[in-house]
């Protein structure tokens, strides 16, 4: 069927003014954080002077680049752990048969449903009696077995043929070999993918942090950010604006990069 | 068909070298084949009950004792926690406002991602783009974009009053106590609706298109092909919207503390800002394991009841 060329330019033209409300947020933080402090709060749109005085001071206050390093190291190990936890945990889930598989199968899924806000209290008592709030062991911990990467994995494990399981066994294959040297190389799409998934879910997110973390020291960029942008920053949207760009913008370079990738990880939780 | 199987050893050994058997390296513990999927499996289970099941269980029971932050003291209470925070008009107030965001955002975020979807679905050329600009608020930090919206909404000065101000005859949204919450769903629905409808495109891709040209061919206009075609295609992604859209509501803690920390007066407490507010900021854990169990039973009743009676209905729907 041929589309008619004046309804393309109708879905067009509809699409970009939706898109003029998504994109609004972005150009406006990038405007502010390059207008003088003194002309923020002036009218009109287009800054009339144009300033690094606010990132320089965003630097001047903010320990920008601890916050980048925390965040890289909790989001790699959270995702780097995970991966050796739940990777065998699918497979064995998929493809093994033991006592106990479907009672483990049942916690898999009810912990699916059970969102970190529900476990917050309860964990940060237990974290607080051992002593480790406010460290990275707390931001990571409670995240290295993922249902839903069990789920999510288990699912691309159970759509390779039997043939290639029993293929493997039959030269000797043990469960570890068959897991590192037949069901990796196969559901590599899918670890990567969830990896995307997992890194920036754990890179965004601010409701953990915001529970066991108090200092700065292992603070990840989102904790560090809302700390200035509301605590210690007062009007100067100039230099919140100007922190809050330097926020989004490594997840948003990587997203311009491998936009494929980012929207393969968070489209296939809904397969 | 006949197999000719090698007979002459030579040919034997020809086909075995092709083959080129790969070489499993001997583990060098060697688990009992009964052991081996514990030893694959209780890694993960045993965290997901340390970290998962085992603190859900443990916030039903928290609420049963009564922990004096500054003593230390644990003192069992029985059901004392329960009676106070259910009947407290800030739980009722929380849950009230956590149901209105919700509501402000779900069906909202659900259909106009399902619009976008639909339009960049329709697109010849350019889909590719207009998926990558509608995506970017989900791989945008939240709380950076939450503080670029609280700006947005700044009173007179901000970018909201200046184009709508004059228009709906309301300024300083997030100072209003009518207006705030709503002002919270604005960005709520700013941010789902690129994410919905990235799920919805994937459904997309499962329409016919033999179908689809066969429902042409029948003379079917754009809306019959659309309901009777693609929708069926899309109904399983029209529940999972639907459910993630709503978990993700009722969980909703990040803009309010960014945007408006819960006020004004405690016009955006959700339940999840006001469990933060009692378990951490105030170290009152009681209270904050009663909030827990509310929203925790909340949360399990919207995914039973969507599985169970909407879900099923909507794939029913699918497959007619």
């Amino acid at each position: 069927m041929k589309p008619h060329p004046l309804a393309q330019a109708g879905i067009h033209l509809a699409l970009a003014v939706g898109a003029v409300a998504i994109l609004a947020p972005f150009v406006w933080m990038v405007l502010t954080a390059f207008t003088p402090q003194d002309q923020v709060f002036r009218d009109g749109f287009l800054p009339t002077e144009f300033t690094l005085a606010n990132f320089a001071e965003v630097f001047r206050e903010v320990p920008m680049l601890r916050y980048y390093i925390n965040s890289v190291i909790a989001a790699t190990m959270i995702f780097g752990l995970q991966v050796i936890v739940c990777l065998p945990a699918a497979y064995t889930l998929a493809r093994l048969r033991f006592r106990g598989r479907s009672l483990s199968l049942w916690i898999v899924l009810t912990c699916l449903m059970i969102p970190t806000q529900i476990v917050a209290v309860p964990i940060y008592l237990l974290f607080s009696r051992l002593g480790i709030l406010d460290t990275m062991p707390s931001l990571v911990l409670p995240f290295i077995s993922s249902a839903f990467g069990i789920f999510l994995l288990r699912q691309f494990i159970l759509t390779i043929p039997q043939s290639v399981f029993d293929a493997a066994r039959l030269d000797g294959a043990r469960s570890w070999a068959t897991l590192t040297r037949v069901v990796f190389p196969l559901v590599k799409p899918a670890v990567v993918s969830f990896g995307v998934f997992s890194f920036v879910s754990h890179w965004n997110d601010y409701f953990w942090p915001s529970v066991v973390l108090r200092s700065t020291d292992n603070a990840t960029v989102p904790f560090g950010i809302v700390r200035f942008v509301s605590f210690e920053s007062g009007t100067s949207y100039g230099a919140q604006m100007a922190a809050a760009l330097l926020a989004i913008v490594p997840l948003l370079i990587g997203f311009l990069i491998a936009q494929r990738q980012f929207i393969a990880g968070f489209s296939l939780t809904s397969d | 068909m006949t197999v000719t199987l090698p007979t002459r050893t030579a040919d034997v050994e020809q086909v075995r070298a092709r083959l080129q058997p790969v070489d499993f390296p001997a583990p060098r513990v060697r688990l009992p084949n009964r052991l081996e999927p514990v030893a694959l499996l209780s890694p993960a289970i045993g965290l997901l009950l340390l970290f998962v099941v085992l603190p859900a269980v443990l916030a039903f029971a928290i609420a049963l004792f009564d922990w004096s932050p500054l003593s230390g003291k644990i003192t069992f209470v029985g059901f004392d926690n329960y009676a106070r925070i259910l009947t407290s008009p800030a739980l009722r107030n929380a849950l009230g406002n956590t149901l209105l965001y919700a509501l402000m955002t779900v069906p909202t975020s659900v259909a106009g991602g399902l619009l976008v979807a639909v339009g960049i679905n329709a697109l010849t050329r350019g889909r590719v783009i207009w998926r990558a600009i509608y995506f970017l608020p989900t791989a945008a930090v939240l709380v950076a974009m939450a503080a670029a919206w609280r700006w947005i909404f700044y009173p007179e000065s901000g970018l909201f009053d200046h184009v709508f101000g004059g228009l709906i005859g309301r300024t300083g949204w997030l100072s209003s106590s009518d207006l705030a919450l709503a002002g919270l769903a604005i960005v709520g629905n700013w941010q789902n609706i690129g994410y919905n409808a990235v799920i919805f495109l994937a459904g997309l891709t499962g329409v016919r298109k033999d179908l689809q040209e066969a429902a042409l061919l029948d003379g079917a206009g754009a809306w019959h092909r659309f309901w009777h075609v693609s929708w069926p295609a899309i109904a399983p992604a029209t529940v999972f919207t639907i459910v993630i859209s709503t978990t993700s509501a009722l969980r909703m803690f990040e803009t309010a503390q960014v945007m408006t920390r819960g006020g004004p007066g405690e016009n955006t407490t959700t339940l999840a800002h006001l469990l933060w507010q009692q378990g951490i900021r105030n170290v009152d854990f009681g209270s904050a394991a009663v909030t827990t169990v509310v929203l925790f039973l909340l949360c399990l009743l919207v995914t039973a009841w969507q599985m169970r009676g909407f879900g099923t209905r909507l794939e029913r729907a699918g497959s007619r």
